[in-house]
């Protein structure tokens, strides 16, 4: 029997007031006070939308400045890392600071808990996306290791202790969000070793955690990574975004799907047969006792109210679904 | 067209907008602030009949339709001279070579497009970077010509400027790559191929309709006699795979197909991988003369022509190994960012250019990473007289003894 969850599983879309607020804001019309309560309430609404959903995790959307893109809070919060220039988000037309590595990495576990709006984490089932440190090592420009190994092992020591404050302060659920894995030049994958060298890394990262953890893979074709990447990444749950890897490729797992079947990259909105028809794929061809449902990425990369149809059109595919 | 001079220098398309240019478009009052600068600028880029327009300014709120037009000529105007005079106390022989109006006339690179193409739906807005937003269409029908959205401009352009001008268009990868994929992601999504093959069509299809359009809006602008028109392709190396690299080459030839004109690409912010990716797939476009990339941005401040001082221009090795020898113009200052370099440091970075390209001076174009519409009017004046004043100082080195 298996169980289909449903949750969000990246930055979501700023509300149009939020995006008004936050140009208000850089033009000097209002003052940091009336920023914050504009995300405050932008969440909220996220959160209430999650709730009527019917999500079994809940995010705070990742949404506010801490987050001006995923490696924010990173660049911004680790010892040994600084921001660097602006460099295109994979296949977006979105962009970050590039991590700069100039010493040693670390951080003093926190870094990342002070983003989180906490009022929701302790409302609890509370679940939060970070970059996996095969992706964060490979965007650094690395002035320090300069060896891509000792960079990605380093990011996984002090993501490690950015999980334990997490676990410790309530968060359920931490998903390594890698696209570095599956977007890769030209298509060109990862051997097998080195497949194995990121689950090593991940499984720094995750050492000594017992909530819920997820791998999930995104922007690109995970297939000829399948099946290794069951035994090879030590998390509960392995993540795929079906507009990209075609489920047909899938195999048999112990371990739980992050089924990206909804497209973020359009608002066309698929109906509930087409998702219901590619989830029983999954379901058929991994035999997973725990399939959730998801976006294939982060949502933020159309507009709120489209991101938001989305996540609504999920709930009804889970309520199809029947939940078991 | 090619310019009897070394290290000739261009701007790259957009200028910042004025307040007293935006203001009156969103129903803002002016304040004072606003007139002294369009008086301040207008003394200090000698353009003429500023009177005029701080008549028209003068009124502060409730402009007519007309009086928002003259508002938007003479941000033209400003645009122009801002180009015709760059150089400040930093170069002798003051303006670009290569000019525009600055885009003062679009609303942006893509919504002026995508407002002026049928098909198109405007759904809201997304985050590009930070606090940054684009107001992203969605396509829901096939795309169709509607009206040339650059021939005014392009006349009062013509009319004025006293440079040679160079037209900045919009590509249709560019266009595909903002918009909302709706039409061909729902038309291929019951297709019996590969989710990564859907997808891809989905794309090629798109891009190749609104290609044909662009190149009517091409060709209609040279008729009016432009000689040189630059193909703006931010979102070039947006999609990474092999046949989505084609597929730029594959746009940017049909777009340009059966036109008789110089054309230049303009590209930046490549993902982390570089501009390697775009390589060899974009010397398959035949018709372009010259590449303009952005190079300022990942460089350093230090002085120098060692790999090392220069390795934000490092990717201009490619050009070199793949044998390239048309133009380039190589960006030289990071447009995200009010720190700037000293002229000394611009110089670097030109010279550096021509060293490890190994081209022809006069074939090294000098100019911003990009269009300068996110910085102050000050800021980017400042970096326009860095190109010229950098470009300058780089020329006086070549031909020094």
């Amino acid at each position: 029997m298996t169980e289909f969850k449903l949750s969000l599983t990246g930055l979501h879309a700023r509300n149009e007031a939020t995006i008004q607020a936050t140009q208000d804001w850089e033009r000097g019309r209002i003052d940091s006070a009336l920023l914050a309560a504009a995300f405050r309430d932008d969440t909220a609404s996220l959160v209430r939308l999650q709730k009527d959903a019917g999500t079994d995790y809940i995010t705070d959307g990742q949404m506010t400045t801490a987050w001006q893109d995923s490696l924010r809070p990173i660049t911004s919060g680790f010892s040994g890392v600084k921001r660097g220039a602006m460099v295109r988000w994979y296949n977006t037309n979105t962009f970050y600071q590039a991590p700069v590595i100039d010493g040693p990495i670390s951080s003093d576990g926190k870094a990342i808990w002070k983003k989180l709006e906490h009022r929701f984490v302790r409302e609890g089932r509370f679940r939060i996306s970070l970059p996996d440190p095969l992706t964060l090592s490979e965007l650094s420009e690395d002035g320090y290791y300069h060896d891509r190994e000792k960079a990605m092992f380093a990011f996984a020591e002090a993501l490690n202790g950015e999980l334990r404050t997490l676990e410790e302060n309530g968060v359920e659920y931490v998903q390594l969000s890698s696209p570095a894995l599956v977007a890769r030049f030209r298509g060109k994958p990862l051997n097998r070793d080195a497949l194995m060298q990121v689950g090593e890394a991940v499984r720094t990262t995750t050492k000594g955690i017992s909530i819920g953890t997820g791998f999930h893979t995104f922007f690109g074709d995970a297939s000829p990574y399948i099946p290794d990447i069951f035994d090879s990444i030590p998390t509960s749950d392995i993540g795929f975004d079906f507009t990209q890897t075609d489920p047909e490729a899938l195999t048999r797992t112990r371990k739980g799907i992050i089924a990206g079947v909804a497209d973020a990259r359009t608002t066309y909105l698929e109906s509930v047969e087409d998702l219901k028809a590619k989830i029983e794929l999954v379901a058929d061809r991994t035999g997973s006792r725990s399939i959730t449902l998801a976006p294939s990425s982060d949502l933020r990369y159309i507009p709120r109210i489209s991101a938001d149809e989305k996540l609504t059109r999920l709930g009804a595919l889970k309520k199809v679904l029947g939940g078991r | 067209m090619r310019l009897s001079k070394t290290f000739p220098t261009q701007e790259i398309g957009s200028l910042p907008k004025f307040s007293w240019r935006t203001k009156p478009f969103r129903q803002m009052e002016l304040d004072d602030s606003d007139l002294i600068s369009a008086k301040v600028w207008g003394d200090k880029l000698k353009v003429p009949r500023t009177g005029e327009l701080l008549k028209i300014l003068s009124k502060r709120a409730g402009f007519t339709e007309t009086e928002k037009a003259s508002i938007v000529d003479f941000s033209l105007l400003y645009a122009i001279r801002m180009n015709e005079t760059a150089g400040d106390d930093l170069a002798e022989h003051r303006g670009l070579d290569l000019v525009w109006s600055g885009e003062q006339a679009r609303t942006e690179m893509y919504e002026t497009p995508v407002s002026n193409i049928e098909g198109f739906e405007f759904i809201g807005k997304v985050r590009s970077f930070d606090n940054k937003y684009w107001r992203m269409a969605s396509i829901r029908s096939p795309p169709a010509y509607k009206s040339n959205y650059h021939i005014d401009e392009l006349l009062f352009t013509q009319k004025h400027a006293k440079r040679k001008i160079k037209v900045p268009v919009t590509d249709a990868i560019t266009i595909m790559a903002w918009s909302d994929n709706h039409h061909y992601t729902s038309k291929w999504a019951r297709e019996k191929a590969s989710p990564l093959r859907r997808s891809f069509n989905a794309r090629r299809e798109f891009t190749l309709d609104l290609a044909k359009i662009i190149r009517k809006v091409v060709r209609e602008l040279i008729a009016k006699g432009v000689e040189e028109v630059q193909i703006d392709i931010p979102a070039a190396s947006q999609y990474q795979s092999r046949e989505d690299i084609k597929l730029v080459a594959e746009s940017f030839n049909e777009t340009t197909k059966g036109l008789s004109a110089t054309f230049s690409v303009h590209s930046c912010f490549p993902p982390s991988l570089g501009y390697g990716i775009l390589f060899p797939e974009l010397l398959e476009m035949k018709n372009c003369e010259r590449f303009s990339f952005e190079y300022g941005n990942r460089d350093g401040y230090r002085r120098g022509l060692s790999d090392e001082a220069r390795q934000g221009f490092a990717d201009l090795k490619l050009f070199k190994e793949y044998g390239y020898a048309k133009g380039l113009g190589v960006g030289v200052l990071h447009i995200h960012t009010d720190r700037l370099p000293s002229v000394d440091v611009v110089r670097d970075r030109i010279l550096y250019s021509a060293k490890v390209t190994e081209l022809d001076p006069g074939d090294l174009y000098v100019n911003p990473d990009c269009g300068l519409r996110t910085r102050r009017p000050e800021v980017a004046q400042r970096m326009l007289d860095l190109v010229v004043g950098g470009a300058e100082k780089a020329r006086g080195e070549l031909s020094a003894p």
